[in-house]
């Protein structure tokens, strides 16, 4: 008798399409354009960079960038890729096939991680090489600034721009938690920049409630602050434009918790879309 | 349901299927199946009919295990439905497909082959063979967004055949076809009985239905109201016709009387009449034994371009 079994080539056939799918939306060209765009044209701005050094701030402008027009991709990308199969009954003649609905979550996950790996690729090079020449620049008009060598730790910035993809990753798999249960796009994108923003305030209400020192209290936040993950881990960009370099030890922590959550997220959307009637 | 050893299970076994489907949170239902028995034999052509809104897409999707019966069971080939597994042996082309835009024909169906692990040393071949049958072999590296909508229903039967499943699922398949290509339909669906396939059929096309399917089953707001081999169904056994050639003028008077001193009753008497479907595939040159219209037509073009030009 035939038997099947769970297959990372189905699952990596349905990441695949959907990687193809996604470079052939628009919404990934725009926004692969417009954070290009801001991280080539952050030398324009250095008139206007607050007393920074010039490298921060190009740094900063473009660590902003990424995280920014990152995370609307993340979200807006999951639940479009997602929804599209819903829609359009495509997810219908899949799953007719012998295909586990696990294999679909994680084939549409992956896609989506790939997409933001490509993302993530295209902007930590756009912005070591904008930081390369305009180094190389001020290397030759002040000279004296540059006698230890080059300033900018560029192995850190593609060890941060690695975290934020691993964050867009737990931000996505959110995503897809949501859509797994929504009927509708609008709602899972709506729900999921919500939870961003609770994921990125939450240290906040964290340290707030703790100082009260009520046990009950104390255990409902510690639950929460496990439910939601502290994106604040993950914005070690400060240190690096700081002219710090970045710890190996810290950046492998965040990395394991950042894959945790996306372990754990994307078993809640297969347990949650396992039932779901297509 | 249980089946001695040396006896085969149906392709569909479907007991006391009930589904639902809630319409409000406080609990108010909408039942779409009511406690549907089904059984679907062996390579036969399994007509499933009944108006819309009357459970046949909810059933064929319990079939395919995409929806959760609230109670009863569904088995394919003795395997549940809701098991991964049964899905190995079934093919299913939905009601007005749609498939990824920007994938050719070739591309799409070799997606949905891996899907179902094809052998690779053997993909490359059954996408070829499927496109073939289809019709679609032409058009195998168009992309599937500029197919209309009668290529759609080619390119959705390639996809449910490539993994060459033992059961065929096809929900409407001749929907928004043209007369030619739903008789070329018709025709793959019986060469598909004859290759021992199973197939299972909705349509609102009464007469294609007729036309190729040995059982039907008809549903009306989730109830079975009528099932049965189709022939045994359609035939009025008190009745019979009698075909005549050249009958005189005035003649039926004597022929009813005669008949009536035997005791049976001439009911009327009409000319036999032929189907809209036939006079018109037969004006637009379509000849069943040479294969499609489409192949006639490009068969004379081939042949056209091959002859050396008048001088």
């Amino acid at each position: 008798m035939k038997t099947i079994r769970f297959s990372p080539e189905r699952v990596s056939i349905i990441a695949r399409n959907t990687l193809l799918e996604a470079v052939r939306q628009k919404l990934f060209s725009f926004l692969v354009l417009i954070s290009l765009g801001m991280i080539l044209s952050s030398t324009f701005f250095r008139d206007f960079n607050f007393g920074s050094g010039e490298l921060k701030f190009i740094t900063d402008f473009g660590f902003g960038a990424i995280t920014f027009f990152g995370s609307i991709l993340a979200i807006v990308a999951t639940a479009q890729l997602f929804f599209s199969e819903i829609e359009n009954r495509t997810a219908l003649t899949i799953l007719a096939k012998p295909v586990f609905r696990s294999e679909f979550i994680f084939g549409k996950f992956f896609g989506v991680f790939l997409v933001l790996l490509f993302f993530c690729a295209i902007m930590a090079v756009s912005l070591a090489g904008v930081l390369y020449w305009r180094e190389g620049e001020l290397t030759r008009e002040i000279p004296d600034a540059f006698a230890d060598g080059r300033l900018v730790a560029y192995g850190d910035i593609f060890i941060f721009v690695f975290l934020q993809w691993l964050k867009f990753g737990i931000l996505a798999a959110i995503t897809m938690v949501i859509a797994s249960f929504s009927n509708t796009n609008l709602y899972s994108v709506v729900m999921s920049f919500f939870i961003l923003i609770i994921c990125h305030l939450q240290y906040l209400a964290r340290d707030a409630w703790e100082a009260l020192g009520v046990l009950p209290v104390k255990l409902a936040v510690g639950l929460l602050g496990l439910i939601f993950p502290n994106f604040q881990l993950f914005n070690l960009g400060d240190q690096i434009a700081l002219g710090e370099r970045l710890p190996g030890e810290l950046a492998l922590r965040v990395a394991l918790y950042g894959l945790v959550y996306i372990l754990v997220f994307n078993a809640v959307a297969i347990y949650s879309f396992r039932k779901r009637e297509i | 349901m249980a089946t001695s050893p040396s006896s085969k299970p149906p392709a569909i076994r479907i007991e006391g299927l009930t589904k639902d489907f809630a319409l409000t949170l406080r609990g108010l239902k909408l039942r779409a199946v009511d406690n549907l028995d089904l059984t679907v034999k062996e390579n036969q052509v399994f007509g499933l009919l009944g108006p819309n809104g009357s459970g046949k897409s909810t059933t064929i999707k319990v079939i395919l295990g995409l929806l959760e019966p609230t109670f009863g069971s569904c088995e394919i080939f003795g395997i549940p439905s809701n098991n991964v597994r049964s899905r190995m042996d079934v093919g299913y082309l939905p009601e007005a497909p749609y498939f990824y835009r920007y994938l050719n024909g070739e591309e799409l169906v070799r997606f949905y082959g891996r899907i179902c692990q094809v052998p690779k040393d053997r993909l490359e071949d059954r996408v070829a063979e499927v496109l073939e049958w289809v019709g679609l072999k032409d058009a195998a590296r168009r992309r599937v967004g500029t197919y209309s909508k009668g290529m759609l229903q080619r390119v959705g039967l390639a996809q449910a055949l490539v993994h060459d499943p033992r059961l065929i699922l096809l929900d409407e398949p001749t929907a928004g076809v043209d007369p030619v290509g739903s008789a070329e339909i018709s025709e793959l669906i019986l060469k598909l009985k004859d290759a021992g396939k199973t197939i299972l059929l909705c349509s609102h096309l009464l007469a294609q239905v007729e036309g190729i399917c040995d059982e039907i089953a008809i549903l009306n707001r989730g109830r079975l109201v009528l099932e049965g081999d189709l022939k045994s169904l359609v035939s009025e056994r008190h009745r019979n016709a009698v075909m005549v050639e050249n009958l005189p003028a005035g003649l039926e008077k004597e022929l009813g009387a005669w008949l009536e001193a035997k005791g049976a009753r001439l009911v009327g008497i009409e000319t036999p009449r032929t189907t809209l479907d036939r006079i018109f595939l037969e004006h637009i040159g379509y000849r069943k034994e040479q294969g499609s219209s489409r192949q006639v037509d490009e068969n004379i073009a081939r042949s056209d371009a091959g002859k050396p030009e008048a001088s």
